[in-house]
């Protein structure tokens, strides 16, 4: 995976820029830096969830500029497993449906979807909860769920938008002992939001955010209007 | 998991909006059904019982009151005819078919019709016998009676019983029964789904006797009772087959210049009947059914408008997972199209079960003996219609859906 980018957007009041960033096949990655500082929108701009305005994107070697809005969301599905914060669980659907519409929408295959996902829910350690559904679950197998949906495909970038945010320390030490496991045994590349210097320590490389914010008028030049 | 069954889950997960949804829908096509059902039937039944027909004869009056007496069994005959003149008609060679009616009693409410033997030789258009016999004959005797199908269901008699008819054409409290005259079952009809049904078929001589010997003679019907003292023996009405259709203009016209009484063409008084009074009401209450039909559009278009902006974080979430924005359009749309299926569905029963259950009272009010399970052609139009409404109406929420930015509403927390 490449990333490399001139300037991008992040919220209407804040622009800023990111220097070239890789990461390799197998390779995990700590993002970090404080709130508002374009962590998210890094993992944003890496699934196709935001264009940059200028420089590339290349993720499995795909140029993402090249790509329409549903190519974008093929290449999303297909690419890139999702983690976020508050799980993002489909309520009406079991942990198992939850884990086959990411299948039937990410990996598009129409092989056994439902043996395949209970599988992966099977591997985040799940396999008694296959029917039940999210609000019948703890935090912590909430996020178990929503890793099992990202890694159900073959989809070779995890993105992991703070996936201890919500957890208690001890179930968020376990959540990322797993999210880390998984990646390195499928050789996955995780790139990991996180505000936690122990968590991305862990990781076998850490990218700062730090600097890249520069509010309005600070430096014009640097500048350019959002798309 | 496909977008149907996606769907139907997301439909389920919000039973209670569901159902309210379905129920608005089936509110406005029940009410569409059962007014075009309700119109198909009675014009059909009207007819069917009108064209039996081609001409009725009567004692001076309205011929729209002549025709309802004497075809439908519901109003009173605006008065008598010498039955002479029924003697002189059957002998018009023009007239295929004649046969006398005379009224003045009811048992339980269904008319006791005074008639002649050779009326149940009446065929219908195909030329196929009208009256066939279920159980039991044809009357033989001066007081035996053959009934109606519906009348035997409702009032329990069989062939064999007896039972003694009442003053009157209607019920009333304390009506005088005949209770020197009674009347035996000889035979019970097979339905015939017109107003025959309800009606008890005596012979004529029966109802002169009761009348001439209570000394009745003008006070059974308004005024209007059967005379039947030899040479002044009267009939209520006289029902006509003609040889060919086309001589109904030129008889009525003849009859009312050269008699005392008038003739009345049934299927155009029922016509003129349904133009003149029915067709305002059923136009009414077919503008009141579209009128519902497009709150429940409106509901619909509501529904999934307000299910799409509570479920915008579930659409980023699909969005996230590779949906494309085709896709969970169609999944907003399908919704849509099932919410607006099972409401026209459950109206459908809900209009046709609602007048499967009224028939019976419709029958017995009005004597209109309706299928409330056939569907119309019509009906099917304008269910067809309602389900594009819907359609439209839930294009508009999928639109939306399919231009929403995931990014915004995946910030969205749990």
């Amino acid at each position: 995976m490449q990333l490399h980018l001139g300037r991008a957007d992040h919220a209407s009041s804040l622009r800023f820029r990111l220097p070239a960033f890789d990461a390799a096949a197998g390779e995990t990655v700590a993002i970090t830096g404080p709130s508002g500082c374009g962590k998210s929108t890094l993992l944003n701009l890496v699934a196709g969830l935001r264009r940059a305005d200028e420089g590339e994107v290349t993720v499995a070697g795909t140029d993402l500029a090249t790509l329409g809005t549903a190519g974008l969301d093929r290449h999303r599905g297909a690419h890139c497993g999702m983690v976020f914060q508050t799980f993002q669980l489909l309520a009406p659907f079991t942990a198992i449906e939850n884990v086959a519409i990411g299948l039937r929408f990410g990996a598009r295959t129409s092989s056994h979807p439902r043996v395949r996902a209970g599988d992966a829910l099977r591997r985040v350690g799940l396999g008694d909860r296959l029917h039940a559904r999210p609000d019948q679950l703890s935090v912590g197998e909430r996020q178990r769920i929503a890793i099992a949906r990202a890694i159900a495909g073959e989809a070779p970038v995890l993105l992991a938008d703070e996936p201890t945010g919500s957890l208690d320390p001890t179930t968020g030490r376990e959540v990322f002992s797993l999210l880390r496991d998984v990646a390195a045994e499928d050789d996955r590349t995780l790139l990991m939001v996180t505000h936690d210097p122990a968590l991305a320590a862990q990781l076998t490389r850490t990218f700062d955010c730090s600097d890249l914010v520069r509010p309005i008028g600070i430096n014009p030049t640097e500048e350019v209007s959002t798309t | 998991m496909n977008l149907l069954s996606m769907a139907c889950r997301y439909l389920r997960f919000r039973w209670l909006v569901t159902t309210l949804t379905v129920a608005s829908i089936a509110l406005g096509a029940a009410l569409v059904c059962a007014v075009l059902a309700l119109r198909y039937e009675s014009d059909r039944a009207l007819s069917r019982d009108a064209g039996l027909y081609d001409l009725v004869v009567g004692g001076k009056g309205s011929p729209l009151q002549l025709v309802l007496a004497s075809v439908y069994h519901l109003d009173t005959p605006p008065g008598n005819l010498p039955y002479s003149d029924y003697e002189r008609l059957r002998r018009d060679p023009r007239v295929r078919w004649a046969a006398p009616i005379g009224l003045g009693d009811n048992y339980r409410g269904y008319r006791i019709v005074g008639t002649e033997p050779h009326f149940f030789d009446l065929t219908d258009r195909e030329d196929e016998p009208f009256f066939r016999i279920a159980r039991g004959r044809i009357f033989d005797d001066r007081f035996e009676v053959v009934l109606g199908s519906q009348v035997a269901k409702a009032t329990g008699l069989d062939v064999g019983d007896q039972f003694f008819g009442t003053h009157g054409l209607v019920p009333v409290p304390g009506g005088e029964v005949h209770r020197d005259f009674p009347y035996q079952v000889s035979g019970i009809l097979d339905t015939t789904g017109t107003a025959q049904d309800r009606a008890i078929f005596a012979t004529l001589e029966s109802v002169w006797e009761i009348h001439e010997t209570e000394e009745r003679l003008h006070s059974a019907i308004q005024g209007n009772a059967l005379l039947g003292n030899g040479s002044a023996r009267e009939a209520s009405a006289v029902l006509l087959r003609l040889e060919t259709p086309g001589l109904r203009l030129w008889m009525t016209d003849e009859i009312g210049d050269r008699s005392d009484g008038i003739a009345a063409v049934p299927i155009n008084e029922i016509l003129r009947f349904q133009r003149g009074v029915v067709g305002p009401v059923q136009q009414s209450l077919l503008a009141i059914a579209a009128a519902v039909v497009m709150v429940a559009c409106l509901t619909v278009f509501i529904t999934l408008h307000q299910a799409g902006e509570r479920r915008r974080r579930d659409i980023a979430i699909l969005r996230s997972l590779g949906a494309v924005r085709g896709e969970v359009a169609a999944l907003v749309f399908i919704e849509g199209l099932i919410l607006t299926g099972a409401g026209v569905l459950v109206g459908l029963l809900m209009g046709h079960g609602g007048l499967a259950l009224a028939s019976g009272a419709i029958r017995d009010a009005t004597g209109l003996v309706l299928e409330p399970w056939r569907i119309p052609s019509v009906e099917l139009s304008a269910l067809g219609g309602m389900l594009a409404c819907g359609a439209i109406a839930t294009l508009f929420p999928a639109i939306a859906c399919y231009r929403r930015t995931p990014i915004a509403d995946l910030q969205l927390t749990d």
